[in-house]
């Protein structure tokens, strides 16, 4: 591009001074760009029909003298649509040019450089940064979801929380589940820090080719970051705000009192008792999720000042978010400064640096408060008539519930401060003509603290305290990553070559520090020291991991004629990670291929594909995404260990673990065959790919077998091989109709499917999931030729009417109203008249097979209307807040309405007793389909016209209002469809246990630019 | 073609800037290069906080510490809560469930016997007892070629080989055939093994006891109370058994028991259990607890929690409650039945006055710690010692094994002396037994068990033990040739591909 761009210079000044005219007229203007009114410094301003131009200077600025009044000016600029005015009688002329959106030349972000994106051989999607600031969202990468065919994203309405990311299936299954971000050089796992207004562009790498060269990261996908630089010219400022609220919505409705005592009856009853409540007594009694949850505040402001002079361009920063959490007391507060400089020091050699800061503050929701919104008994008033708090023991529930969720949100009290800088300074110095070499030292240094103080206090019979506790957690980490790189390019003739060897190395530390003390004073935060409290008691711990990394990578490229092109890289990494494994180096290669049939000869006559590409791909990713030292077998401490003998404690310390002999490196290997089109003078684009993504020697923590005697029960170590299997399209449409109205629109879509080729136990199966949440019995079931994590149970045939039923049946223990289970099997491998573990089948697949987005938008003058749409189809929810009980917690409405209560009630519902008896254990009753589709975004907006910019002296502004989620449209019966795997573990993935609840964000909002 | 443009190019590009560019290029690759002379120690990372398995084994200090966390584990959760409850104590006739109708319902499926081979409770106790054998084995396999005082060595071992012995006899009550690890797991290869024979596992455990009794002294130190004796040794052997009606090797341990003259029977039976009265004259083996307020993790016993009276601060979740039939059991005027159960409505003798209102009728005595003990933030009981092998005991095996020899006089002095001390001063209740029917004698001794360990996480067992299950326990629904064990768990049939094979009946 910077060829063309000088080459244009040179046409430019050459053509000034050897042309001599007559009647002249003196034109001059301004060029900016009708996107965000910035100056465009090199803009070529020429005369129709001759080879006389000007360039625009660095604010934008041009003068021209012109034959003549019929004279046409042409602007042209790399990028923009070039556009031609008749001079007339006008001697100003000042130009809007628009961004040439169907350019070829559009450039992509790869690993360590850039590509035309005609150039790429492997599958990246780029996503500007406008479409991301475009939709109002607190952490970037969930504005993302529905806008890239085969990536997964699943939110979380918790203020400051990241999203879960899922770029073409599950990656990798223990450690990490999270893409690696890059921002600017600097390597994330998350990116809640960042202002999505910062961003200029996201790289989404999907293919393991691509992914290659960030080696011993990339198994769960890249995500290339590179935020906003300033541009040369006069500053421009830009502010963008907006306020909204978040609501919750398809909210779940519950058993209300008189429900609830009823079914409170019916489960004593089953259980041999009398009647705990009297139903008469209540009527809609406490809604529990009405009484705490209510419509969140967010408040969003940016602003931006960036410019340059000719050797230096500066962008600088502020961001500032406040969001309350859809829970009382929750809220959430963040402060980002960013100031970005590049500096052209000498003709070769630039240098820039890029510092971000972050601090957030937060006043933490309780922790688990919405399984208490779900469980506290409905009967329970919020207060009683004096005042005091409604108790749960009053009304002798048990202790399943015994808890005022009011006093769980009035009495606790957690503050969290986030700090982090985040930075990097590089030098790129030209060391011959297409010789370039990059340094870049990058950092992040973040410091946390999580302030708990629980207060001396009275409220319930079970909620109360009698000795208060300050207790501090300081979680800390230190970064850092050096690398240079080496890039050479070259064009000769019909070749065109680069190539590029670097070095990375990269040290990650962390360190946490827990104190806490009893009997802290609490008249104002300043009391909040340790010391003040008692010197009994007091209690220090800590913890921390070491990583470090060093690599060695290449890669090449070349392209033919802008007709074949082929792309090679190889990355070797080594990581702390695997070194007592003694295979700490894993080595990464990758190759590419593509072939841009449009370019050829014998498509110069036709008129169908404006472009038209076939490419494919191969690589390898590594996963060190583990826990450090997972090969060294470490010695177990702690208070849980301390013996006490004569009434003193004495220390103890042992190994209650074991490790697999080695842990190799999980690797991925990708295949990629993709097709690129566009037809109908590139109004329609169309991208398809099909891949196969193995994980091979796949790192799991998965149970062992209980005997072995381990604290854990569990093991980590090279288990499986699985693949995921696609298909993905992105389908774009884009027109204008008439001189008013444009529009778009895009479909994308993903098919996966996740296929477990081979366990390290042979024929036996990995067991996991659910431990906890179905009274101990394992959820799901991972084995050859299954999906990753697949839901194992029995299946439900229908409802024990009465007892004549259950003595002729294969469970002669159950009740009336318990589940009926077929009997699939026995010892003989036939139906053995009993129901054993053999029974068991494969019951649901939580890995969703169909995700898509419609992504739509409309302009209309000076209005703008975006409608984006999205869904997942094809996945099961294990939902494990139904059968996850310990005694009276309340029931939903739809179970109420539908169980059974005596005979010829239900053949589907159980009664009561849903969380006793076998009813508990993993059954078909509990899957249920997650698909969902929903209206993601919803904006319109207003551009002022020019006459009123002009009278505020304002460049441009713009109000719009945007609704994200308003509609949502399921099945599935708990609150959320969006169910996150816990702890990331796709052998723990899609088990509902207390999930955050769908909320909804309307928002209004302000873009001034000045 | 191609290849040879280059080639050429760089040559003149090379030619014409050599100079410079070997400065350069050496700058750069000096640049690149660097970190890679020392990539193996920048890679070499130290385990954070953790210290590394291979420099553990090395001095006595570490044979301490892991003698020492092999007893707090004996302490953990599921060695003494809901798992001890559920497998040990509510399928008897003294015990059920307890705290409200709607809690925890699964342990009505161990008191009706319908309890499927999912539940968590099964795994529970499973982990537990195998955790203590790992511990055990850590000790038994990595103390003996640490060089330090071979006394304390020898000591050490011994004291593993009874919390193995111990462990593998609650397993074997429970489950029959059970794995049999009496090593620490090589590598892969022997991590999935299959069931043993209760009768190798039997004389596993004795093999073990009695090398332990061999070994370890006859008592402790002030700062040692707590560690096992020889006469627990010999007193778990001797219960060990009992367990397999070797009528003999009972007799002449417990008479060994009683001829070392380190124990003797606490006057006061209803203080004997409380926390100011822990390791007394009786007391053969206790699981030492305690509340530290330091140390939370330390104190993390909920055996008393779990058991505590219901509605009151400083009591408990009010599970494992004493039944009618327990409390109508003892005879008339017994102390032993308010020692051994909190009334509705009573006072304590430590001065807790019990609601007369409530969710059970009774509660739990033995486990029992005075309210005012609690301190919030810690479990409530935290403090309270679990007592597993008490003098009173040896004294009963001792009456019953001699009884089953014909040694009928000894059989009835043994017995005296555990009623004489139920009995304490008064004139009227529970009178000298003098009965010289075996038959008869039996099922008196028998009775004075069931009412001297009531509510002990004995009665279950032994009267499976006894071979009355199907009469005592059968119309709760306990059957012969099924319920003399538990099922298996099907999380371990499940891991262990089959290997493991599930009990007759589940």
């Amino acid at each position: 591009m910077k060829t063309i761009v000088r080459l244009l210079y040179m046409l430019v000044f050459l053509s000034v001074g050897t042309t001599v005219l007559a009647q002249e007229i003196n034109v001059t203007g301004k060029v900016t760009s009708s996107t965000d009114n910035s100056a465009l410094p090199g803009a070529s301003v020429l005369i129709k029909g001759t080879t006389t131009g000007v360039p625009t200077d660095a604010e934008g600025n041009y003068a021209i003298r012109v034959p003549s009044a019929q004279s046409v000016l042409v602007f042209s600029m790399i990028g923009m649509n070039p556009q031609e005015v008749t001079v007339g009688t006008q001697t100003v002329v000042n130009v809007a040019m628009q961004e040439d959106v169907r350019s070829l030349e559009e450039f992509v972000v790869v690993g360590y450089g850039t590509q035309r994106k005609l150039d790429v051989t492997g599958s990246v999607v780029q996503i500007k940064g406008e479409e991301i600031s475009k939709q109002p969202s607190m952490n970037a990468v969930s504005g993302l979801q529905g806008k890239v065919a085969g990536v997964q994203i699943n939110n979380s309405g918790k203020p400051g929380e990241a999203p879960q990311i899922r770029i073409r299936g599950v990656g990798t299954a223990y450690g990490s589940a999270n893409p690696l971000y890059v921002v600017d050089g600097v390597w994330f796992d998350d990116i809640s820090f960042l202002n999505s207004g910062d961003i200029e562009s996201m790289n989404i790498l999907k293919d393991a080719s691509s992914q290659s060269i960030y080696g011993v990261r990339a198994a769960n996908g890249v995500v290339l970051i590179t935020t906003k630089k300033g541009k040369s010219g006069k500053a421009v400022v830009d502010y963008n705000g907006f306020v909204g609220f978040q609501k919750v919505t398809n909210q779940i409705k519950m058993a209300n009192a008189n429900e609830y005592a009823t079914m409170v009856n019916e489960l004593s009853n089953i259980n041999g008792k009398g009647n705990v409540l009297d139903p008469t007594q209540y009527g809609e009694g406490t809604d529990w999720y009405h009484q705490i949850l209510r419509n969140a505040l967010i408040t969003n402001h940016q602003l931006s000042i960036s410019g340059g002079g000719e050797k230096s361009t500066y962008n600088f920063s502020l961001g500032y978010l406040n969001q309350d959490g859809v829970v009382e007391k929750n809220n959430f507060k963040r402060y980002t400064a960013r100031l970005q400089s590049d500096f052209q020091v000498f003709k070769s050699l630039k240098i820039g640096y890029t510092a971000t800061g972050s601090f957030s503050k937060s006043k933490d929701e309780a922790g688990g408060i919405f399984r208490q919104l779900y469980a506290a008994g409905p009967v329970v008033p919020v207060y009683y008539a004096d005042g005091t708090y409604g108790d749960p023991t009053d009304y002798n529930l048990g202790d399943g519930n015994n808890f005022n969720p009011q006093v769980t949100i009035d009495y606790f009290n957690q503050n969290t401060k986030k700090t982090l800088l985040t930075g990097n300074v590089y030098a790129e110095l030209s060391v011959l003509k297409g010789l370039t070499f990059k340094t870049s030292l990058g950092g992040r240094y973040s410091q946390d603290e999580t302030r708990f103080y629980n207060p001396q206090y009275v409220a319930t019979f079970k909620q109360r305290n009698t000795t208060s506790l300050l207790e501090f957690t300081r979680p800390q980490s230190r970064y850092w990553i050096f690398e240079n790189t080496l890039t050479y390019t070259k064009d000769f003739g019909n070749h065109s070559f680069t190539a590029l060897v670097g070095q990375s190395a990269q040290r990650d530390q962390s360190y946490k520090l827990t104190a806490s003390a009893l009997n802290v004073p609490y008249a104002s935060e300043g009391d909040l020291y340790l010391t003040l409290g008692n010197t009994d008691g007091r209690n220090v711990v800590d913890e921390g991991d070491l990583g470090t990394y060093a690599s060695y990578f290449g890669r090449v490229n070349y392209s033919f004629g802008d007709r074949y092109l082929l792309n090679a890289s190889l990355r070797a990494d080594g990581s702390s990670k695997f070194f007592q494994g003694g295979n700490a180096w894993g080595y990464f290669p990758s190759v590419g291929a593509g072939w841009v049939i449009s370019n050829e000869s014998f498509m110069k006559g036709q008129n169908i594909f404006d472009n038209l590409k076939v490419r494919g791909s191969w690589g390898k990713i590594g996963n060190a995404s583990v826990p450090s030292n997972l090969s060294t077998l470490t010695v177990a401490t702690g208070g849980g260990l301390a013996a006490i003998f004569g009434g003193q404690l004495n220390t103890g310390a042992s190994i209650n673990t074991i490790i697999p002999p080695t842990t190799y490196w999980e690797r991925g290997v990708g295949t990629d065959i993709g097709i690129e089109a566009a037809v109908l003078k590139s109004r329609l684009t169309l991208e398809l790919d099909y891949y196969i993504k193995k994980t091979e020697r796949a790192i799991f923590d998965i149970p062992v077998l209980t005997s072995i005697g381990t604290e854990s029960g569990r093991i980590v170590g090279n288990q499986a091989n699985f693949e995921n299997k696609g298909f993905e399209f992105a389908l774009n449409w884009r027109d204008e109709i008439g001189k008013d109205l444009s529009y778009s629109i895009g479909f994308n879509g993903g098919v996966n499917n996740n296929k477990v080729l081979s366990v390290s136990s042979g024929a036996n199966p990995i067991y996991d999931g659910g431990v906890g949440l179905t009274s101990g019995a394992l959820a799901t079931r991972t084995k050859v030729g299954d999906p990753i994590g697949s839901f194992y149970g029995y299946v439900v045939e229908g409802i024990f009417q009465n007892q004549d039923e259950i003595s002729k049946s294969a469970q002669p223990n159950a009740k009336p109203g318990d589940f009926k289970y077929r009997d699939v099997s026995g010892t003989a491998g036939t139906p053995d008249g009993t129901i054993s573990g053999l029974d068991r089948q494969v019951i649901g697949n939580p890995n969703p097979k169909f995700t898509y987005g419609i992504n739509t938008s409309w302009t209309y003058k000076n209005i703008d209307l975006s409608l984006d749409f999205q869904g997942v189809a094809k996945i099961d929810i294990y939902n494990a807040n139904l059968g996850w009980r310990y005694g009276n917690e309340n029931f939903t409405k739809d179970f109420y309405d539908n169980r059974w209560h005596g005979e010829g009630t239900s053949n589907t519902y159980p009664s009561a007793n849903i969380g006793g008896g076998q009813n508990y254990l993993p059954n078909t009753f509990f899957v249920q389909s997650g698909s969902y589709f929903r209206v993601r975004n919803a904006q319109l907006g207003f551009t002022f016209p020019q006459a009123v910019n002009e009278k505020l002296k304002i460049r441009k502004l713009r109000l719009y209002a945007n609704a994200q989620n308003p509609l949502n449209f399921f099945k599935y019966k708990g609150l959320s469809p969006e169910v996150r795997a816990n702890e990331n573990k796709p052998t723990q993935a899609g088990i509902d246990a207390n999930v955050y609840p769908l909320s909804a964000t309307y928002n209004f909002g302000i873009n001034v630019t000045f | 073609m191609l290849l040879s443009n280059f080639r050429t190019d760089m040559k003149i590009i090379h030619f014409k800037n050599k100079l410079r560019q070997t400065g350069l290029y050496l700058g750069l690759a000096s640049l690149i290069l660097v970190p890679s002379a020392c990539d193996q120690g920048f890679l070499d990372t130290d385990p954070q906080g953790k210290q590394a398995g291979v420099v553990f084994w090395q001095n006595e200090g570490d044979a301490t510490k892991a003698v020492n966390a092999m007893y707090a584990n004996l302490r953990s959760w599921n060695n003494t809560a809901f798992a001890a409850i559920a497998l040990e104590s509510v399928g008897s006739d003294d015990a059920e469930k307890g705290s409200t109708p709607s809690d925890a319902t699964f342990f009505n499926d161990y008191d009706n016997f319908s309890v499927g081979s999912s539940d968590g409770q099964l795994g529970g106790f499973w982990q537990g007892q195998y955790q203590n054998i790992n511990y055990a084995n850590q000790v038994i396999d990595n103390i003996p070629p640490i060089s330090m005082d071979e006394t304390l060595k020898a000591r050490y071992i011994a004291e593993a080989k009874f919390v193995r012995a111990y462990s593998y006899f609650r397993l074997v009550r429970a489950f029959g055939d059970v794995p049999l690890r009496l090593a620490l797991p090589k590598d892969a290869t022997e991590y999935n093994v299959p069931r043993t024979p209760k009768a190798e596992v039997y004389a596993a455990i004795e093999k073990d006891l009695t090398d332990a009794a061999a070994v370890l002294p006859l008592s402790y130190g002030a700062t040692d109370i707590g560690r096992v004796t020889k006469g627990a040794a010999m007193s778990m052997h001797a219960k060990v058994s009992m367990y397999q009606q070797k009528w003999q090797q009972v007799f002449d341990l417990t008479n060994q028991v009683i001829a070392s003259g380190q124990y003797s029977l606490f006057p006061n039976y209803e203080a004997l259990f409380r926390v100011a009265n822990e390791n007394n004259v009786e007391s053969i083996f206790e699981l030492q607890n305690e509340l530290i307020p330091s140390n939370k993790d330390a104190s993390n016993s909920q055996y008393s929690q779990v058991q505590g009276v219901r509605g009151v601060v400083g009591g408990g979740w009010g599970f494992n409650v004493p039944t009618e039939t327990l409390a109508k059991s003892f005879e008339a005027g017994d102390p032993r039945r308010d020692g051994t159960i909190i009334f509705r409505g009573e006072t304590t003798p430590s001065g807790d006055a019990i609601a007369a209102t409530g969710d059970n009728p009774m509660y739990n005595q033995k486990s029992y710690v005075p309210f005012n003990l609690y301190t919030t933030g810690f479990n409530e009981g935290s403090q309270q010692n679990v007592r597993v092998l008490r003098y009173a005991e040896v004294l009963l095996m001792n009456a019953e094994a001699a009884n089953e020899l014909g040694n009928t006089t000894q059989a009835l002095a043994s017995l005296e002396m555990v009623r004489a001390r139920a009995r304490g001063t008064s004139k009227t209740i529970l009178p000298k037994i003098t009965t010289t029917d075996k038959a008869a004698l039996r099922i008196i001794i028998w009775e004075e068990r069931h009412h001297e360990l009531a509510m002990e996480f004995d009665r279950y067992f032994d009267v499976i033990r006894q071979g009355r299950a199907a009469e005592i326990f059968g119309p709760k629904g306990w059957k012969a040739g099924k319920n003399e064990v538990w099922p298996i768990p099907q999380n371990e049939i499940d891991l262990s591909a089959g290997v493991l094979v599930q009990n007759p009946g589940y």
